[in-house]
């Protein structure tokens, strides 16, 4: 029978507490550090809970996070802020990196500030996020690369440098954010070149020593590239179930790989019924034979705030219980 | 009330090359939103009143008062003294664009929370979220859910714009132009539970579920929400209208509801001789397709109703002119827009640096635009975008550079 885990994605809705720090220390009536103490609080919280939700993977929540690159930005020479982007179809924003030097130096570390790994759990179920190195090209501003081929590899062992680093830390999953390929794809600006610099990429970052890494797609519709990104040299693949309909999902198998399916919107309060995503991932389950099977949230949960990323964590672990539940 | 000591006779006509215009919002009086919060005033915040106050001729004395007075009392103010400092603040800000050589001003939105905020309020068939949602680096807001058809709130057009307008029209000595949400930016900043539902219900492929309950969302809010304010707006006077519209090409399957939106609001509006322009900004440079920047609205943006002349463009913060204005050019023989460029980056890594464009960067930038639109007529002059996450110091310096810059420009 299949078991059914659960986790979250991405940056976790902020608490009001912390915005108002956060809004004190911009506008000068306020200090830095107090936002970090309150980000430390808040931490602590949301790791506790979805400890006792029973989520089988834990993530830092990534209070003090503004973007997937902010960490690189910061943090690795020859990586500097560009100007700002919309991040996707929400309302969010990212700086984007800006790569002005060749042969990047493979640094590591560089993400750790923003974490709390003596706060998270050192059995193996602390979840860590990166960037895939093709959504970290493509979004990027490159200037001292000749090609794209030899910036991503360079970028990708950058990348696992940083994975290799947080599984020494304790994390036992690494997952890599990969929303641009299903999103090229979704527009139909996908060209072979693209599933080419990703396979580069993967080929390189793909396998973390004492870790199950995961390519987890958001935004677009994955099922045309199912047959492309199952073959990739990842543990486990994550797809939007928000943008990828559930029927040609189905006639995939994913007997040699983990499938993570983010059929939980995380840009939507609207609560997903956890009896009709019990009739859905049953489907899943039987139809595409996942070595394992995850319910987890598409994306981050932080666009509709705390309260309601708690809602959708409490969904996870009812769908979690009634799935595992009815199978037993 | 608050006194004008230089009251207006009729406002100052245009007729120079690179007109200048503000974009929207100013940061509003520390002392003023602590008055009214019940917070203690420091010396520094009312000197700060007093100062600006004497530099732009408006009378103070009575907020001040105000001031004093809630404080002695230790009681927050009453809505009418609440309407003072909101007044006083509207003015100064007003004097400010004027004094600083900005051609066509508003009143920096100082009655507005803030853009999104201001309207939803008024709405009903709107919830808000618990908490503020974070947005953009710590910038957050406070983002509502649909839940029913939305509809404006008794009264609400008053505090919208009524009030608003009539104040900046009778104290505005230069030419006005009134800032409005787009119905397409209210749309995609809130929670869409109520369309979403109803789309889940007629269809089953999700990229169309969200694309008609993103259409069906937009429309209402274009005829319920904003048109409403339009036909008030114009009743009383405005003949400028400027949409604002950041969102525009966050989701490039869905710029035809941007549009469509538009046209709901703009359509048949009773008035001959008001016209309107979009203010557009963040436009996505890295789009992942073979059209970025403002390419994407092309060619959809032909269909805008005839009314809608002008797009107000942010593209001090790319400095990529040539790039983002090229579309502009190229389908000027089907359509000719007016363009307000974005000379002044407005984002807070510049003010973090301490950095400022200088005025011979704002000549060169609006040389640069008119090489590449073949067409001085066509330009305004502005900043990238509205400045009230900036100190209010900055955006006067700003305001001032960008005027200079203009006028060098006009000397070639």
């Amino acid at each position: 029978m299949t078991h059914l885990g659960i986790y979250l994605t991405g940056p976790f809705g902020q608490s009001q507490q912390l915005y108002e720090v956060r809004n004190e220390a911009k506008r000068g009536r306020g200090t830095e550090e107090v936002v970090r103490q309150q980000i430390e609080k808040d931490t602590e919280t949301v790791i506790k809970a979805q400890q006792e939700a029973g989520l089988d993977f834990i993530i830092d929540p990534l209070f003090g996070q503004y973007d997937l690159f902010q960490p690189l930005v910061e943090g690795v020479p020859g990586i500097n802020a560009g100007r700002q982007e919309n991040w996707f179809n929400n309302n969010l924003f990212y700086q984007k990196p800006r790569i002005q030097i060749e042969n990047l130096q493979y640094t590591s570390g560089w993400s750790e500030k923003f974490l709390h790994p003596e706060s998270l759990p050192k059995d193996g179920s602390w979840s860590a996020i990166l960037p895939s190195p093709y959504t970290l090209l493509i979004l990027s501003e490159i200037s001292g690369y000749q090609n794209k081929k030899s910036a991503i590899q360079d970028l990708a062992k950058l990348i696992k440098a940083e994975a290799i680093h947080l599984a020494s830390l304790g994390a036992g999953r690494i997952q890599y954010d990969e929303p641009v390929i299903v999103v090229k794809q979704s527009l139909g600006s996908l060209k072979r070149e693209d599933l080419e610099l990703l396979e580069t990429a993967i080929d390189i970052c793909g396998r973390v020593p004492d870790t199950t890494t995961v390519l987890h797609t958001y935004f677009g519709d994955a099922a045309p590239l199912l047959p492309f990104l199952k073959n990739l040299p990842v543990d486990c693949l994550g797809i939007d179930g928000t943008e990828t309909n559930l029927e040609p999902l189905l006639q995939e198998d994913f007997s040699e790989k983990e499938l993570v399916f983010g059929r939980i919107n995380a840009r939507s309060t609207d609560p997903e019924d956890p009896e009709e995503l019990v009739t859905e991932l049953k489907k899943v389950a039987e139809q595409c034979h996942p070595k394992k099977l995850w319910l987890t949230p598409n994306t981050a949960t932080e666009v509709d705030g705390y309260t309601h990323a708690f809602k959708k964590m409490k969904i996870l672990q009812e769908t979690k219980r009634l799935f595992n539940g009815t199978n037993n | 009330m608050v006194q004008i000591i230089n009251p207006p006779s009729a406002k100052k006509t245009v007729r120079h090359l690179f007109p200048t215009y503000e974009v929207g919002s100013l940061p509003k009086l520390p002392a003023r939103v602590k008055t009214i919060k019940g917070e203690k005033v420091s010396a520094e915040e009312l000197q700060q009143i007093k100062n600006l106050a004497k530099k732009y001729a408006v009378e103070s004395a009575e907020v001040e008062e105000i001031i004093g007075r809630t404080e002695r009392e230790k009681r927050k103010v009453s809505s009418e003294e609440k309407k003072q400092l909101q007044d006083f603040n509207a003015l100064l800000n007003i004097r400010i664009q004027e004094k600083s050589g900005i051609d066509f001003v508003y009143d920096g939105e100082a009655r507005r929370s803030e853009m999104y905020r201001h309207v939803a309020q008024q709405v009903v068939g709107f919830e808000d979220l618990p908490e503020m949602i974070r947005s953009r680096g710590p910038d957050s807001y406070k983002k509502s859910i649909c839940i029913t058809e939305p509809q404006l709130k008794s009264g609400a057009l008053d505090t919208l714009i009524r009030e608003e307008f009539a104040f900046v029209n009778q104290q505005a000595q230069h030419q006005v132009k009134v800032p409005l949400d787009d119905p397409y930016m209210i749309a995609v900043m809130s929670d869409n539970r109520y369309y979403a539902q109803q789309a889940k219900e007629k269809y089953i492929d999700q990229q169309q579920i969200r694309y008609e309950a993103k259409r069906e969302f937009t429309l209402a809010l274009a005829k319920n929400i904003i048109r409403p304010q339009v036909e008030a707006a114009v009743a009383l006077g405005a003949y400028w209208i400027q949409l604002d519209i950041p969102a525009a090409t966050l989701d490039i399957g869905h710029i035809p509801i941007v549009v469509e939106g538009i046209n709901a609001v703009v359509e048949g509006i009773p008035a001959e001789n008001a016209w309107f322009s979009l203010h557009f900004c963040y436009p996505r440079r890295n789009s992942l397709t073979e059209k970025s920047g403002y390419e994407l609205l092309f060619p959809h943006v032909l269909k805008l109703n005839h009314r809608v002349k002008h797009f107000s463009l942010e593209l001090a913060n790319a400095d990529t002119y040539e790039q983002d204005l090229a579309v502009f050019a190229e389908y000027k023989k089907e359509r000719q827009f007016g363009i307000g460029l974005g000379v002044i980056d407005i984002t807070l890594e510049r003010q973090k640096e301490e950095t400022y464009e200088t005025p011979q960067q704002v000549r060169e930038r609006i040389l640069r635009a008119a090489d590449v639109l073949k067409d001085r007529t066509l330009i305004y002059v502005a900043p990238d975008c509205g400045m009230r996450q900036l100190t209010l110091e900055r955006c006067i310096r700003l305001y001032e550079l960008m005027a200079e810059g203009a006028e060098l420009a006009r000397k070639g």
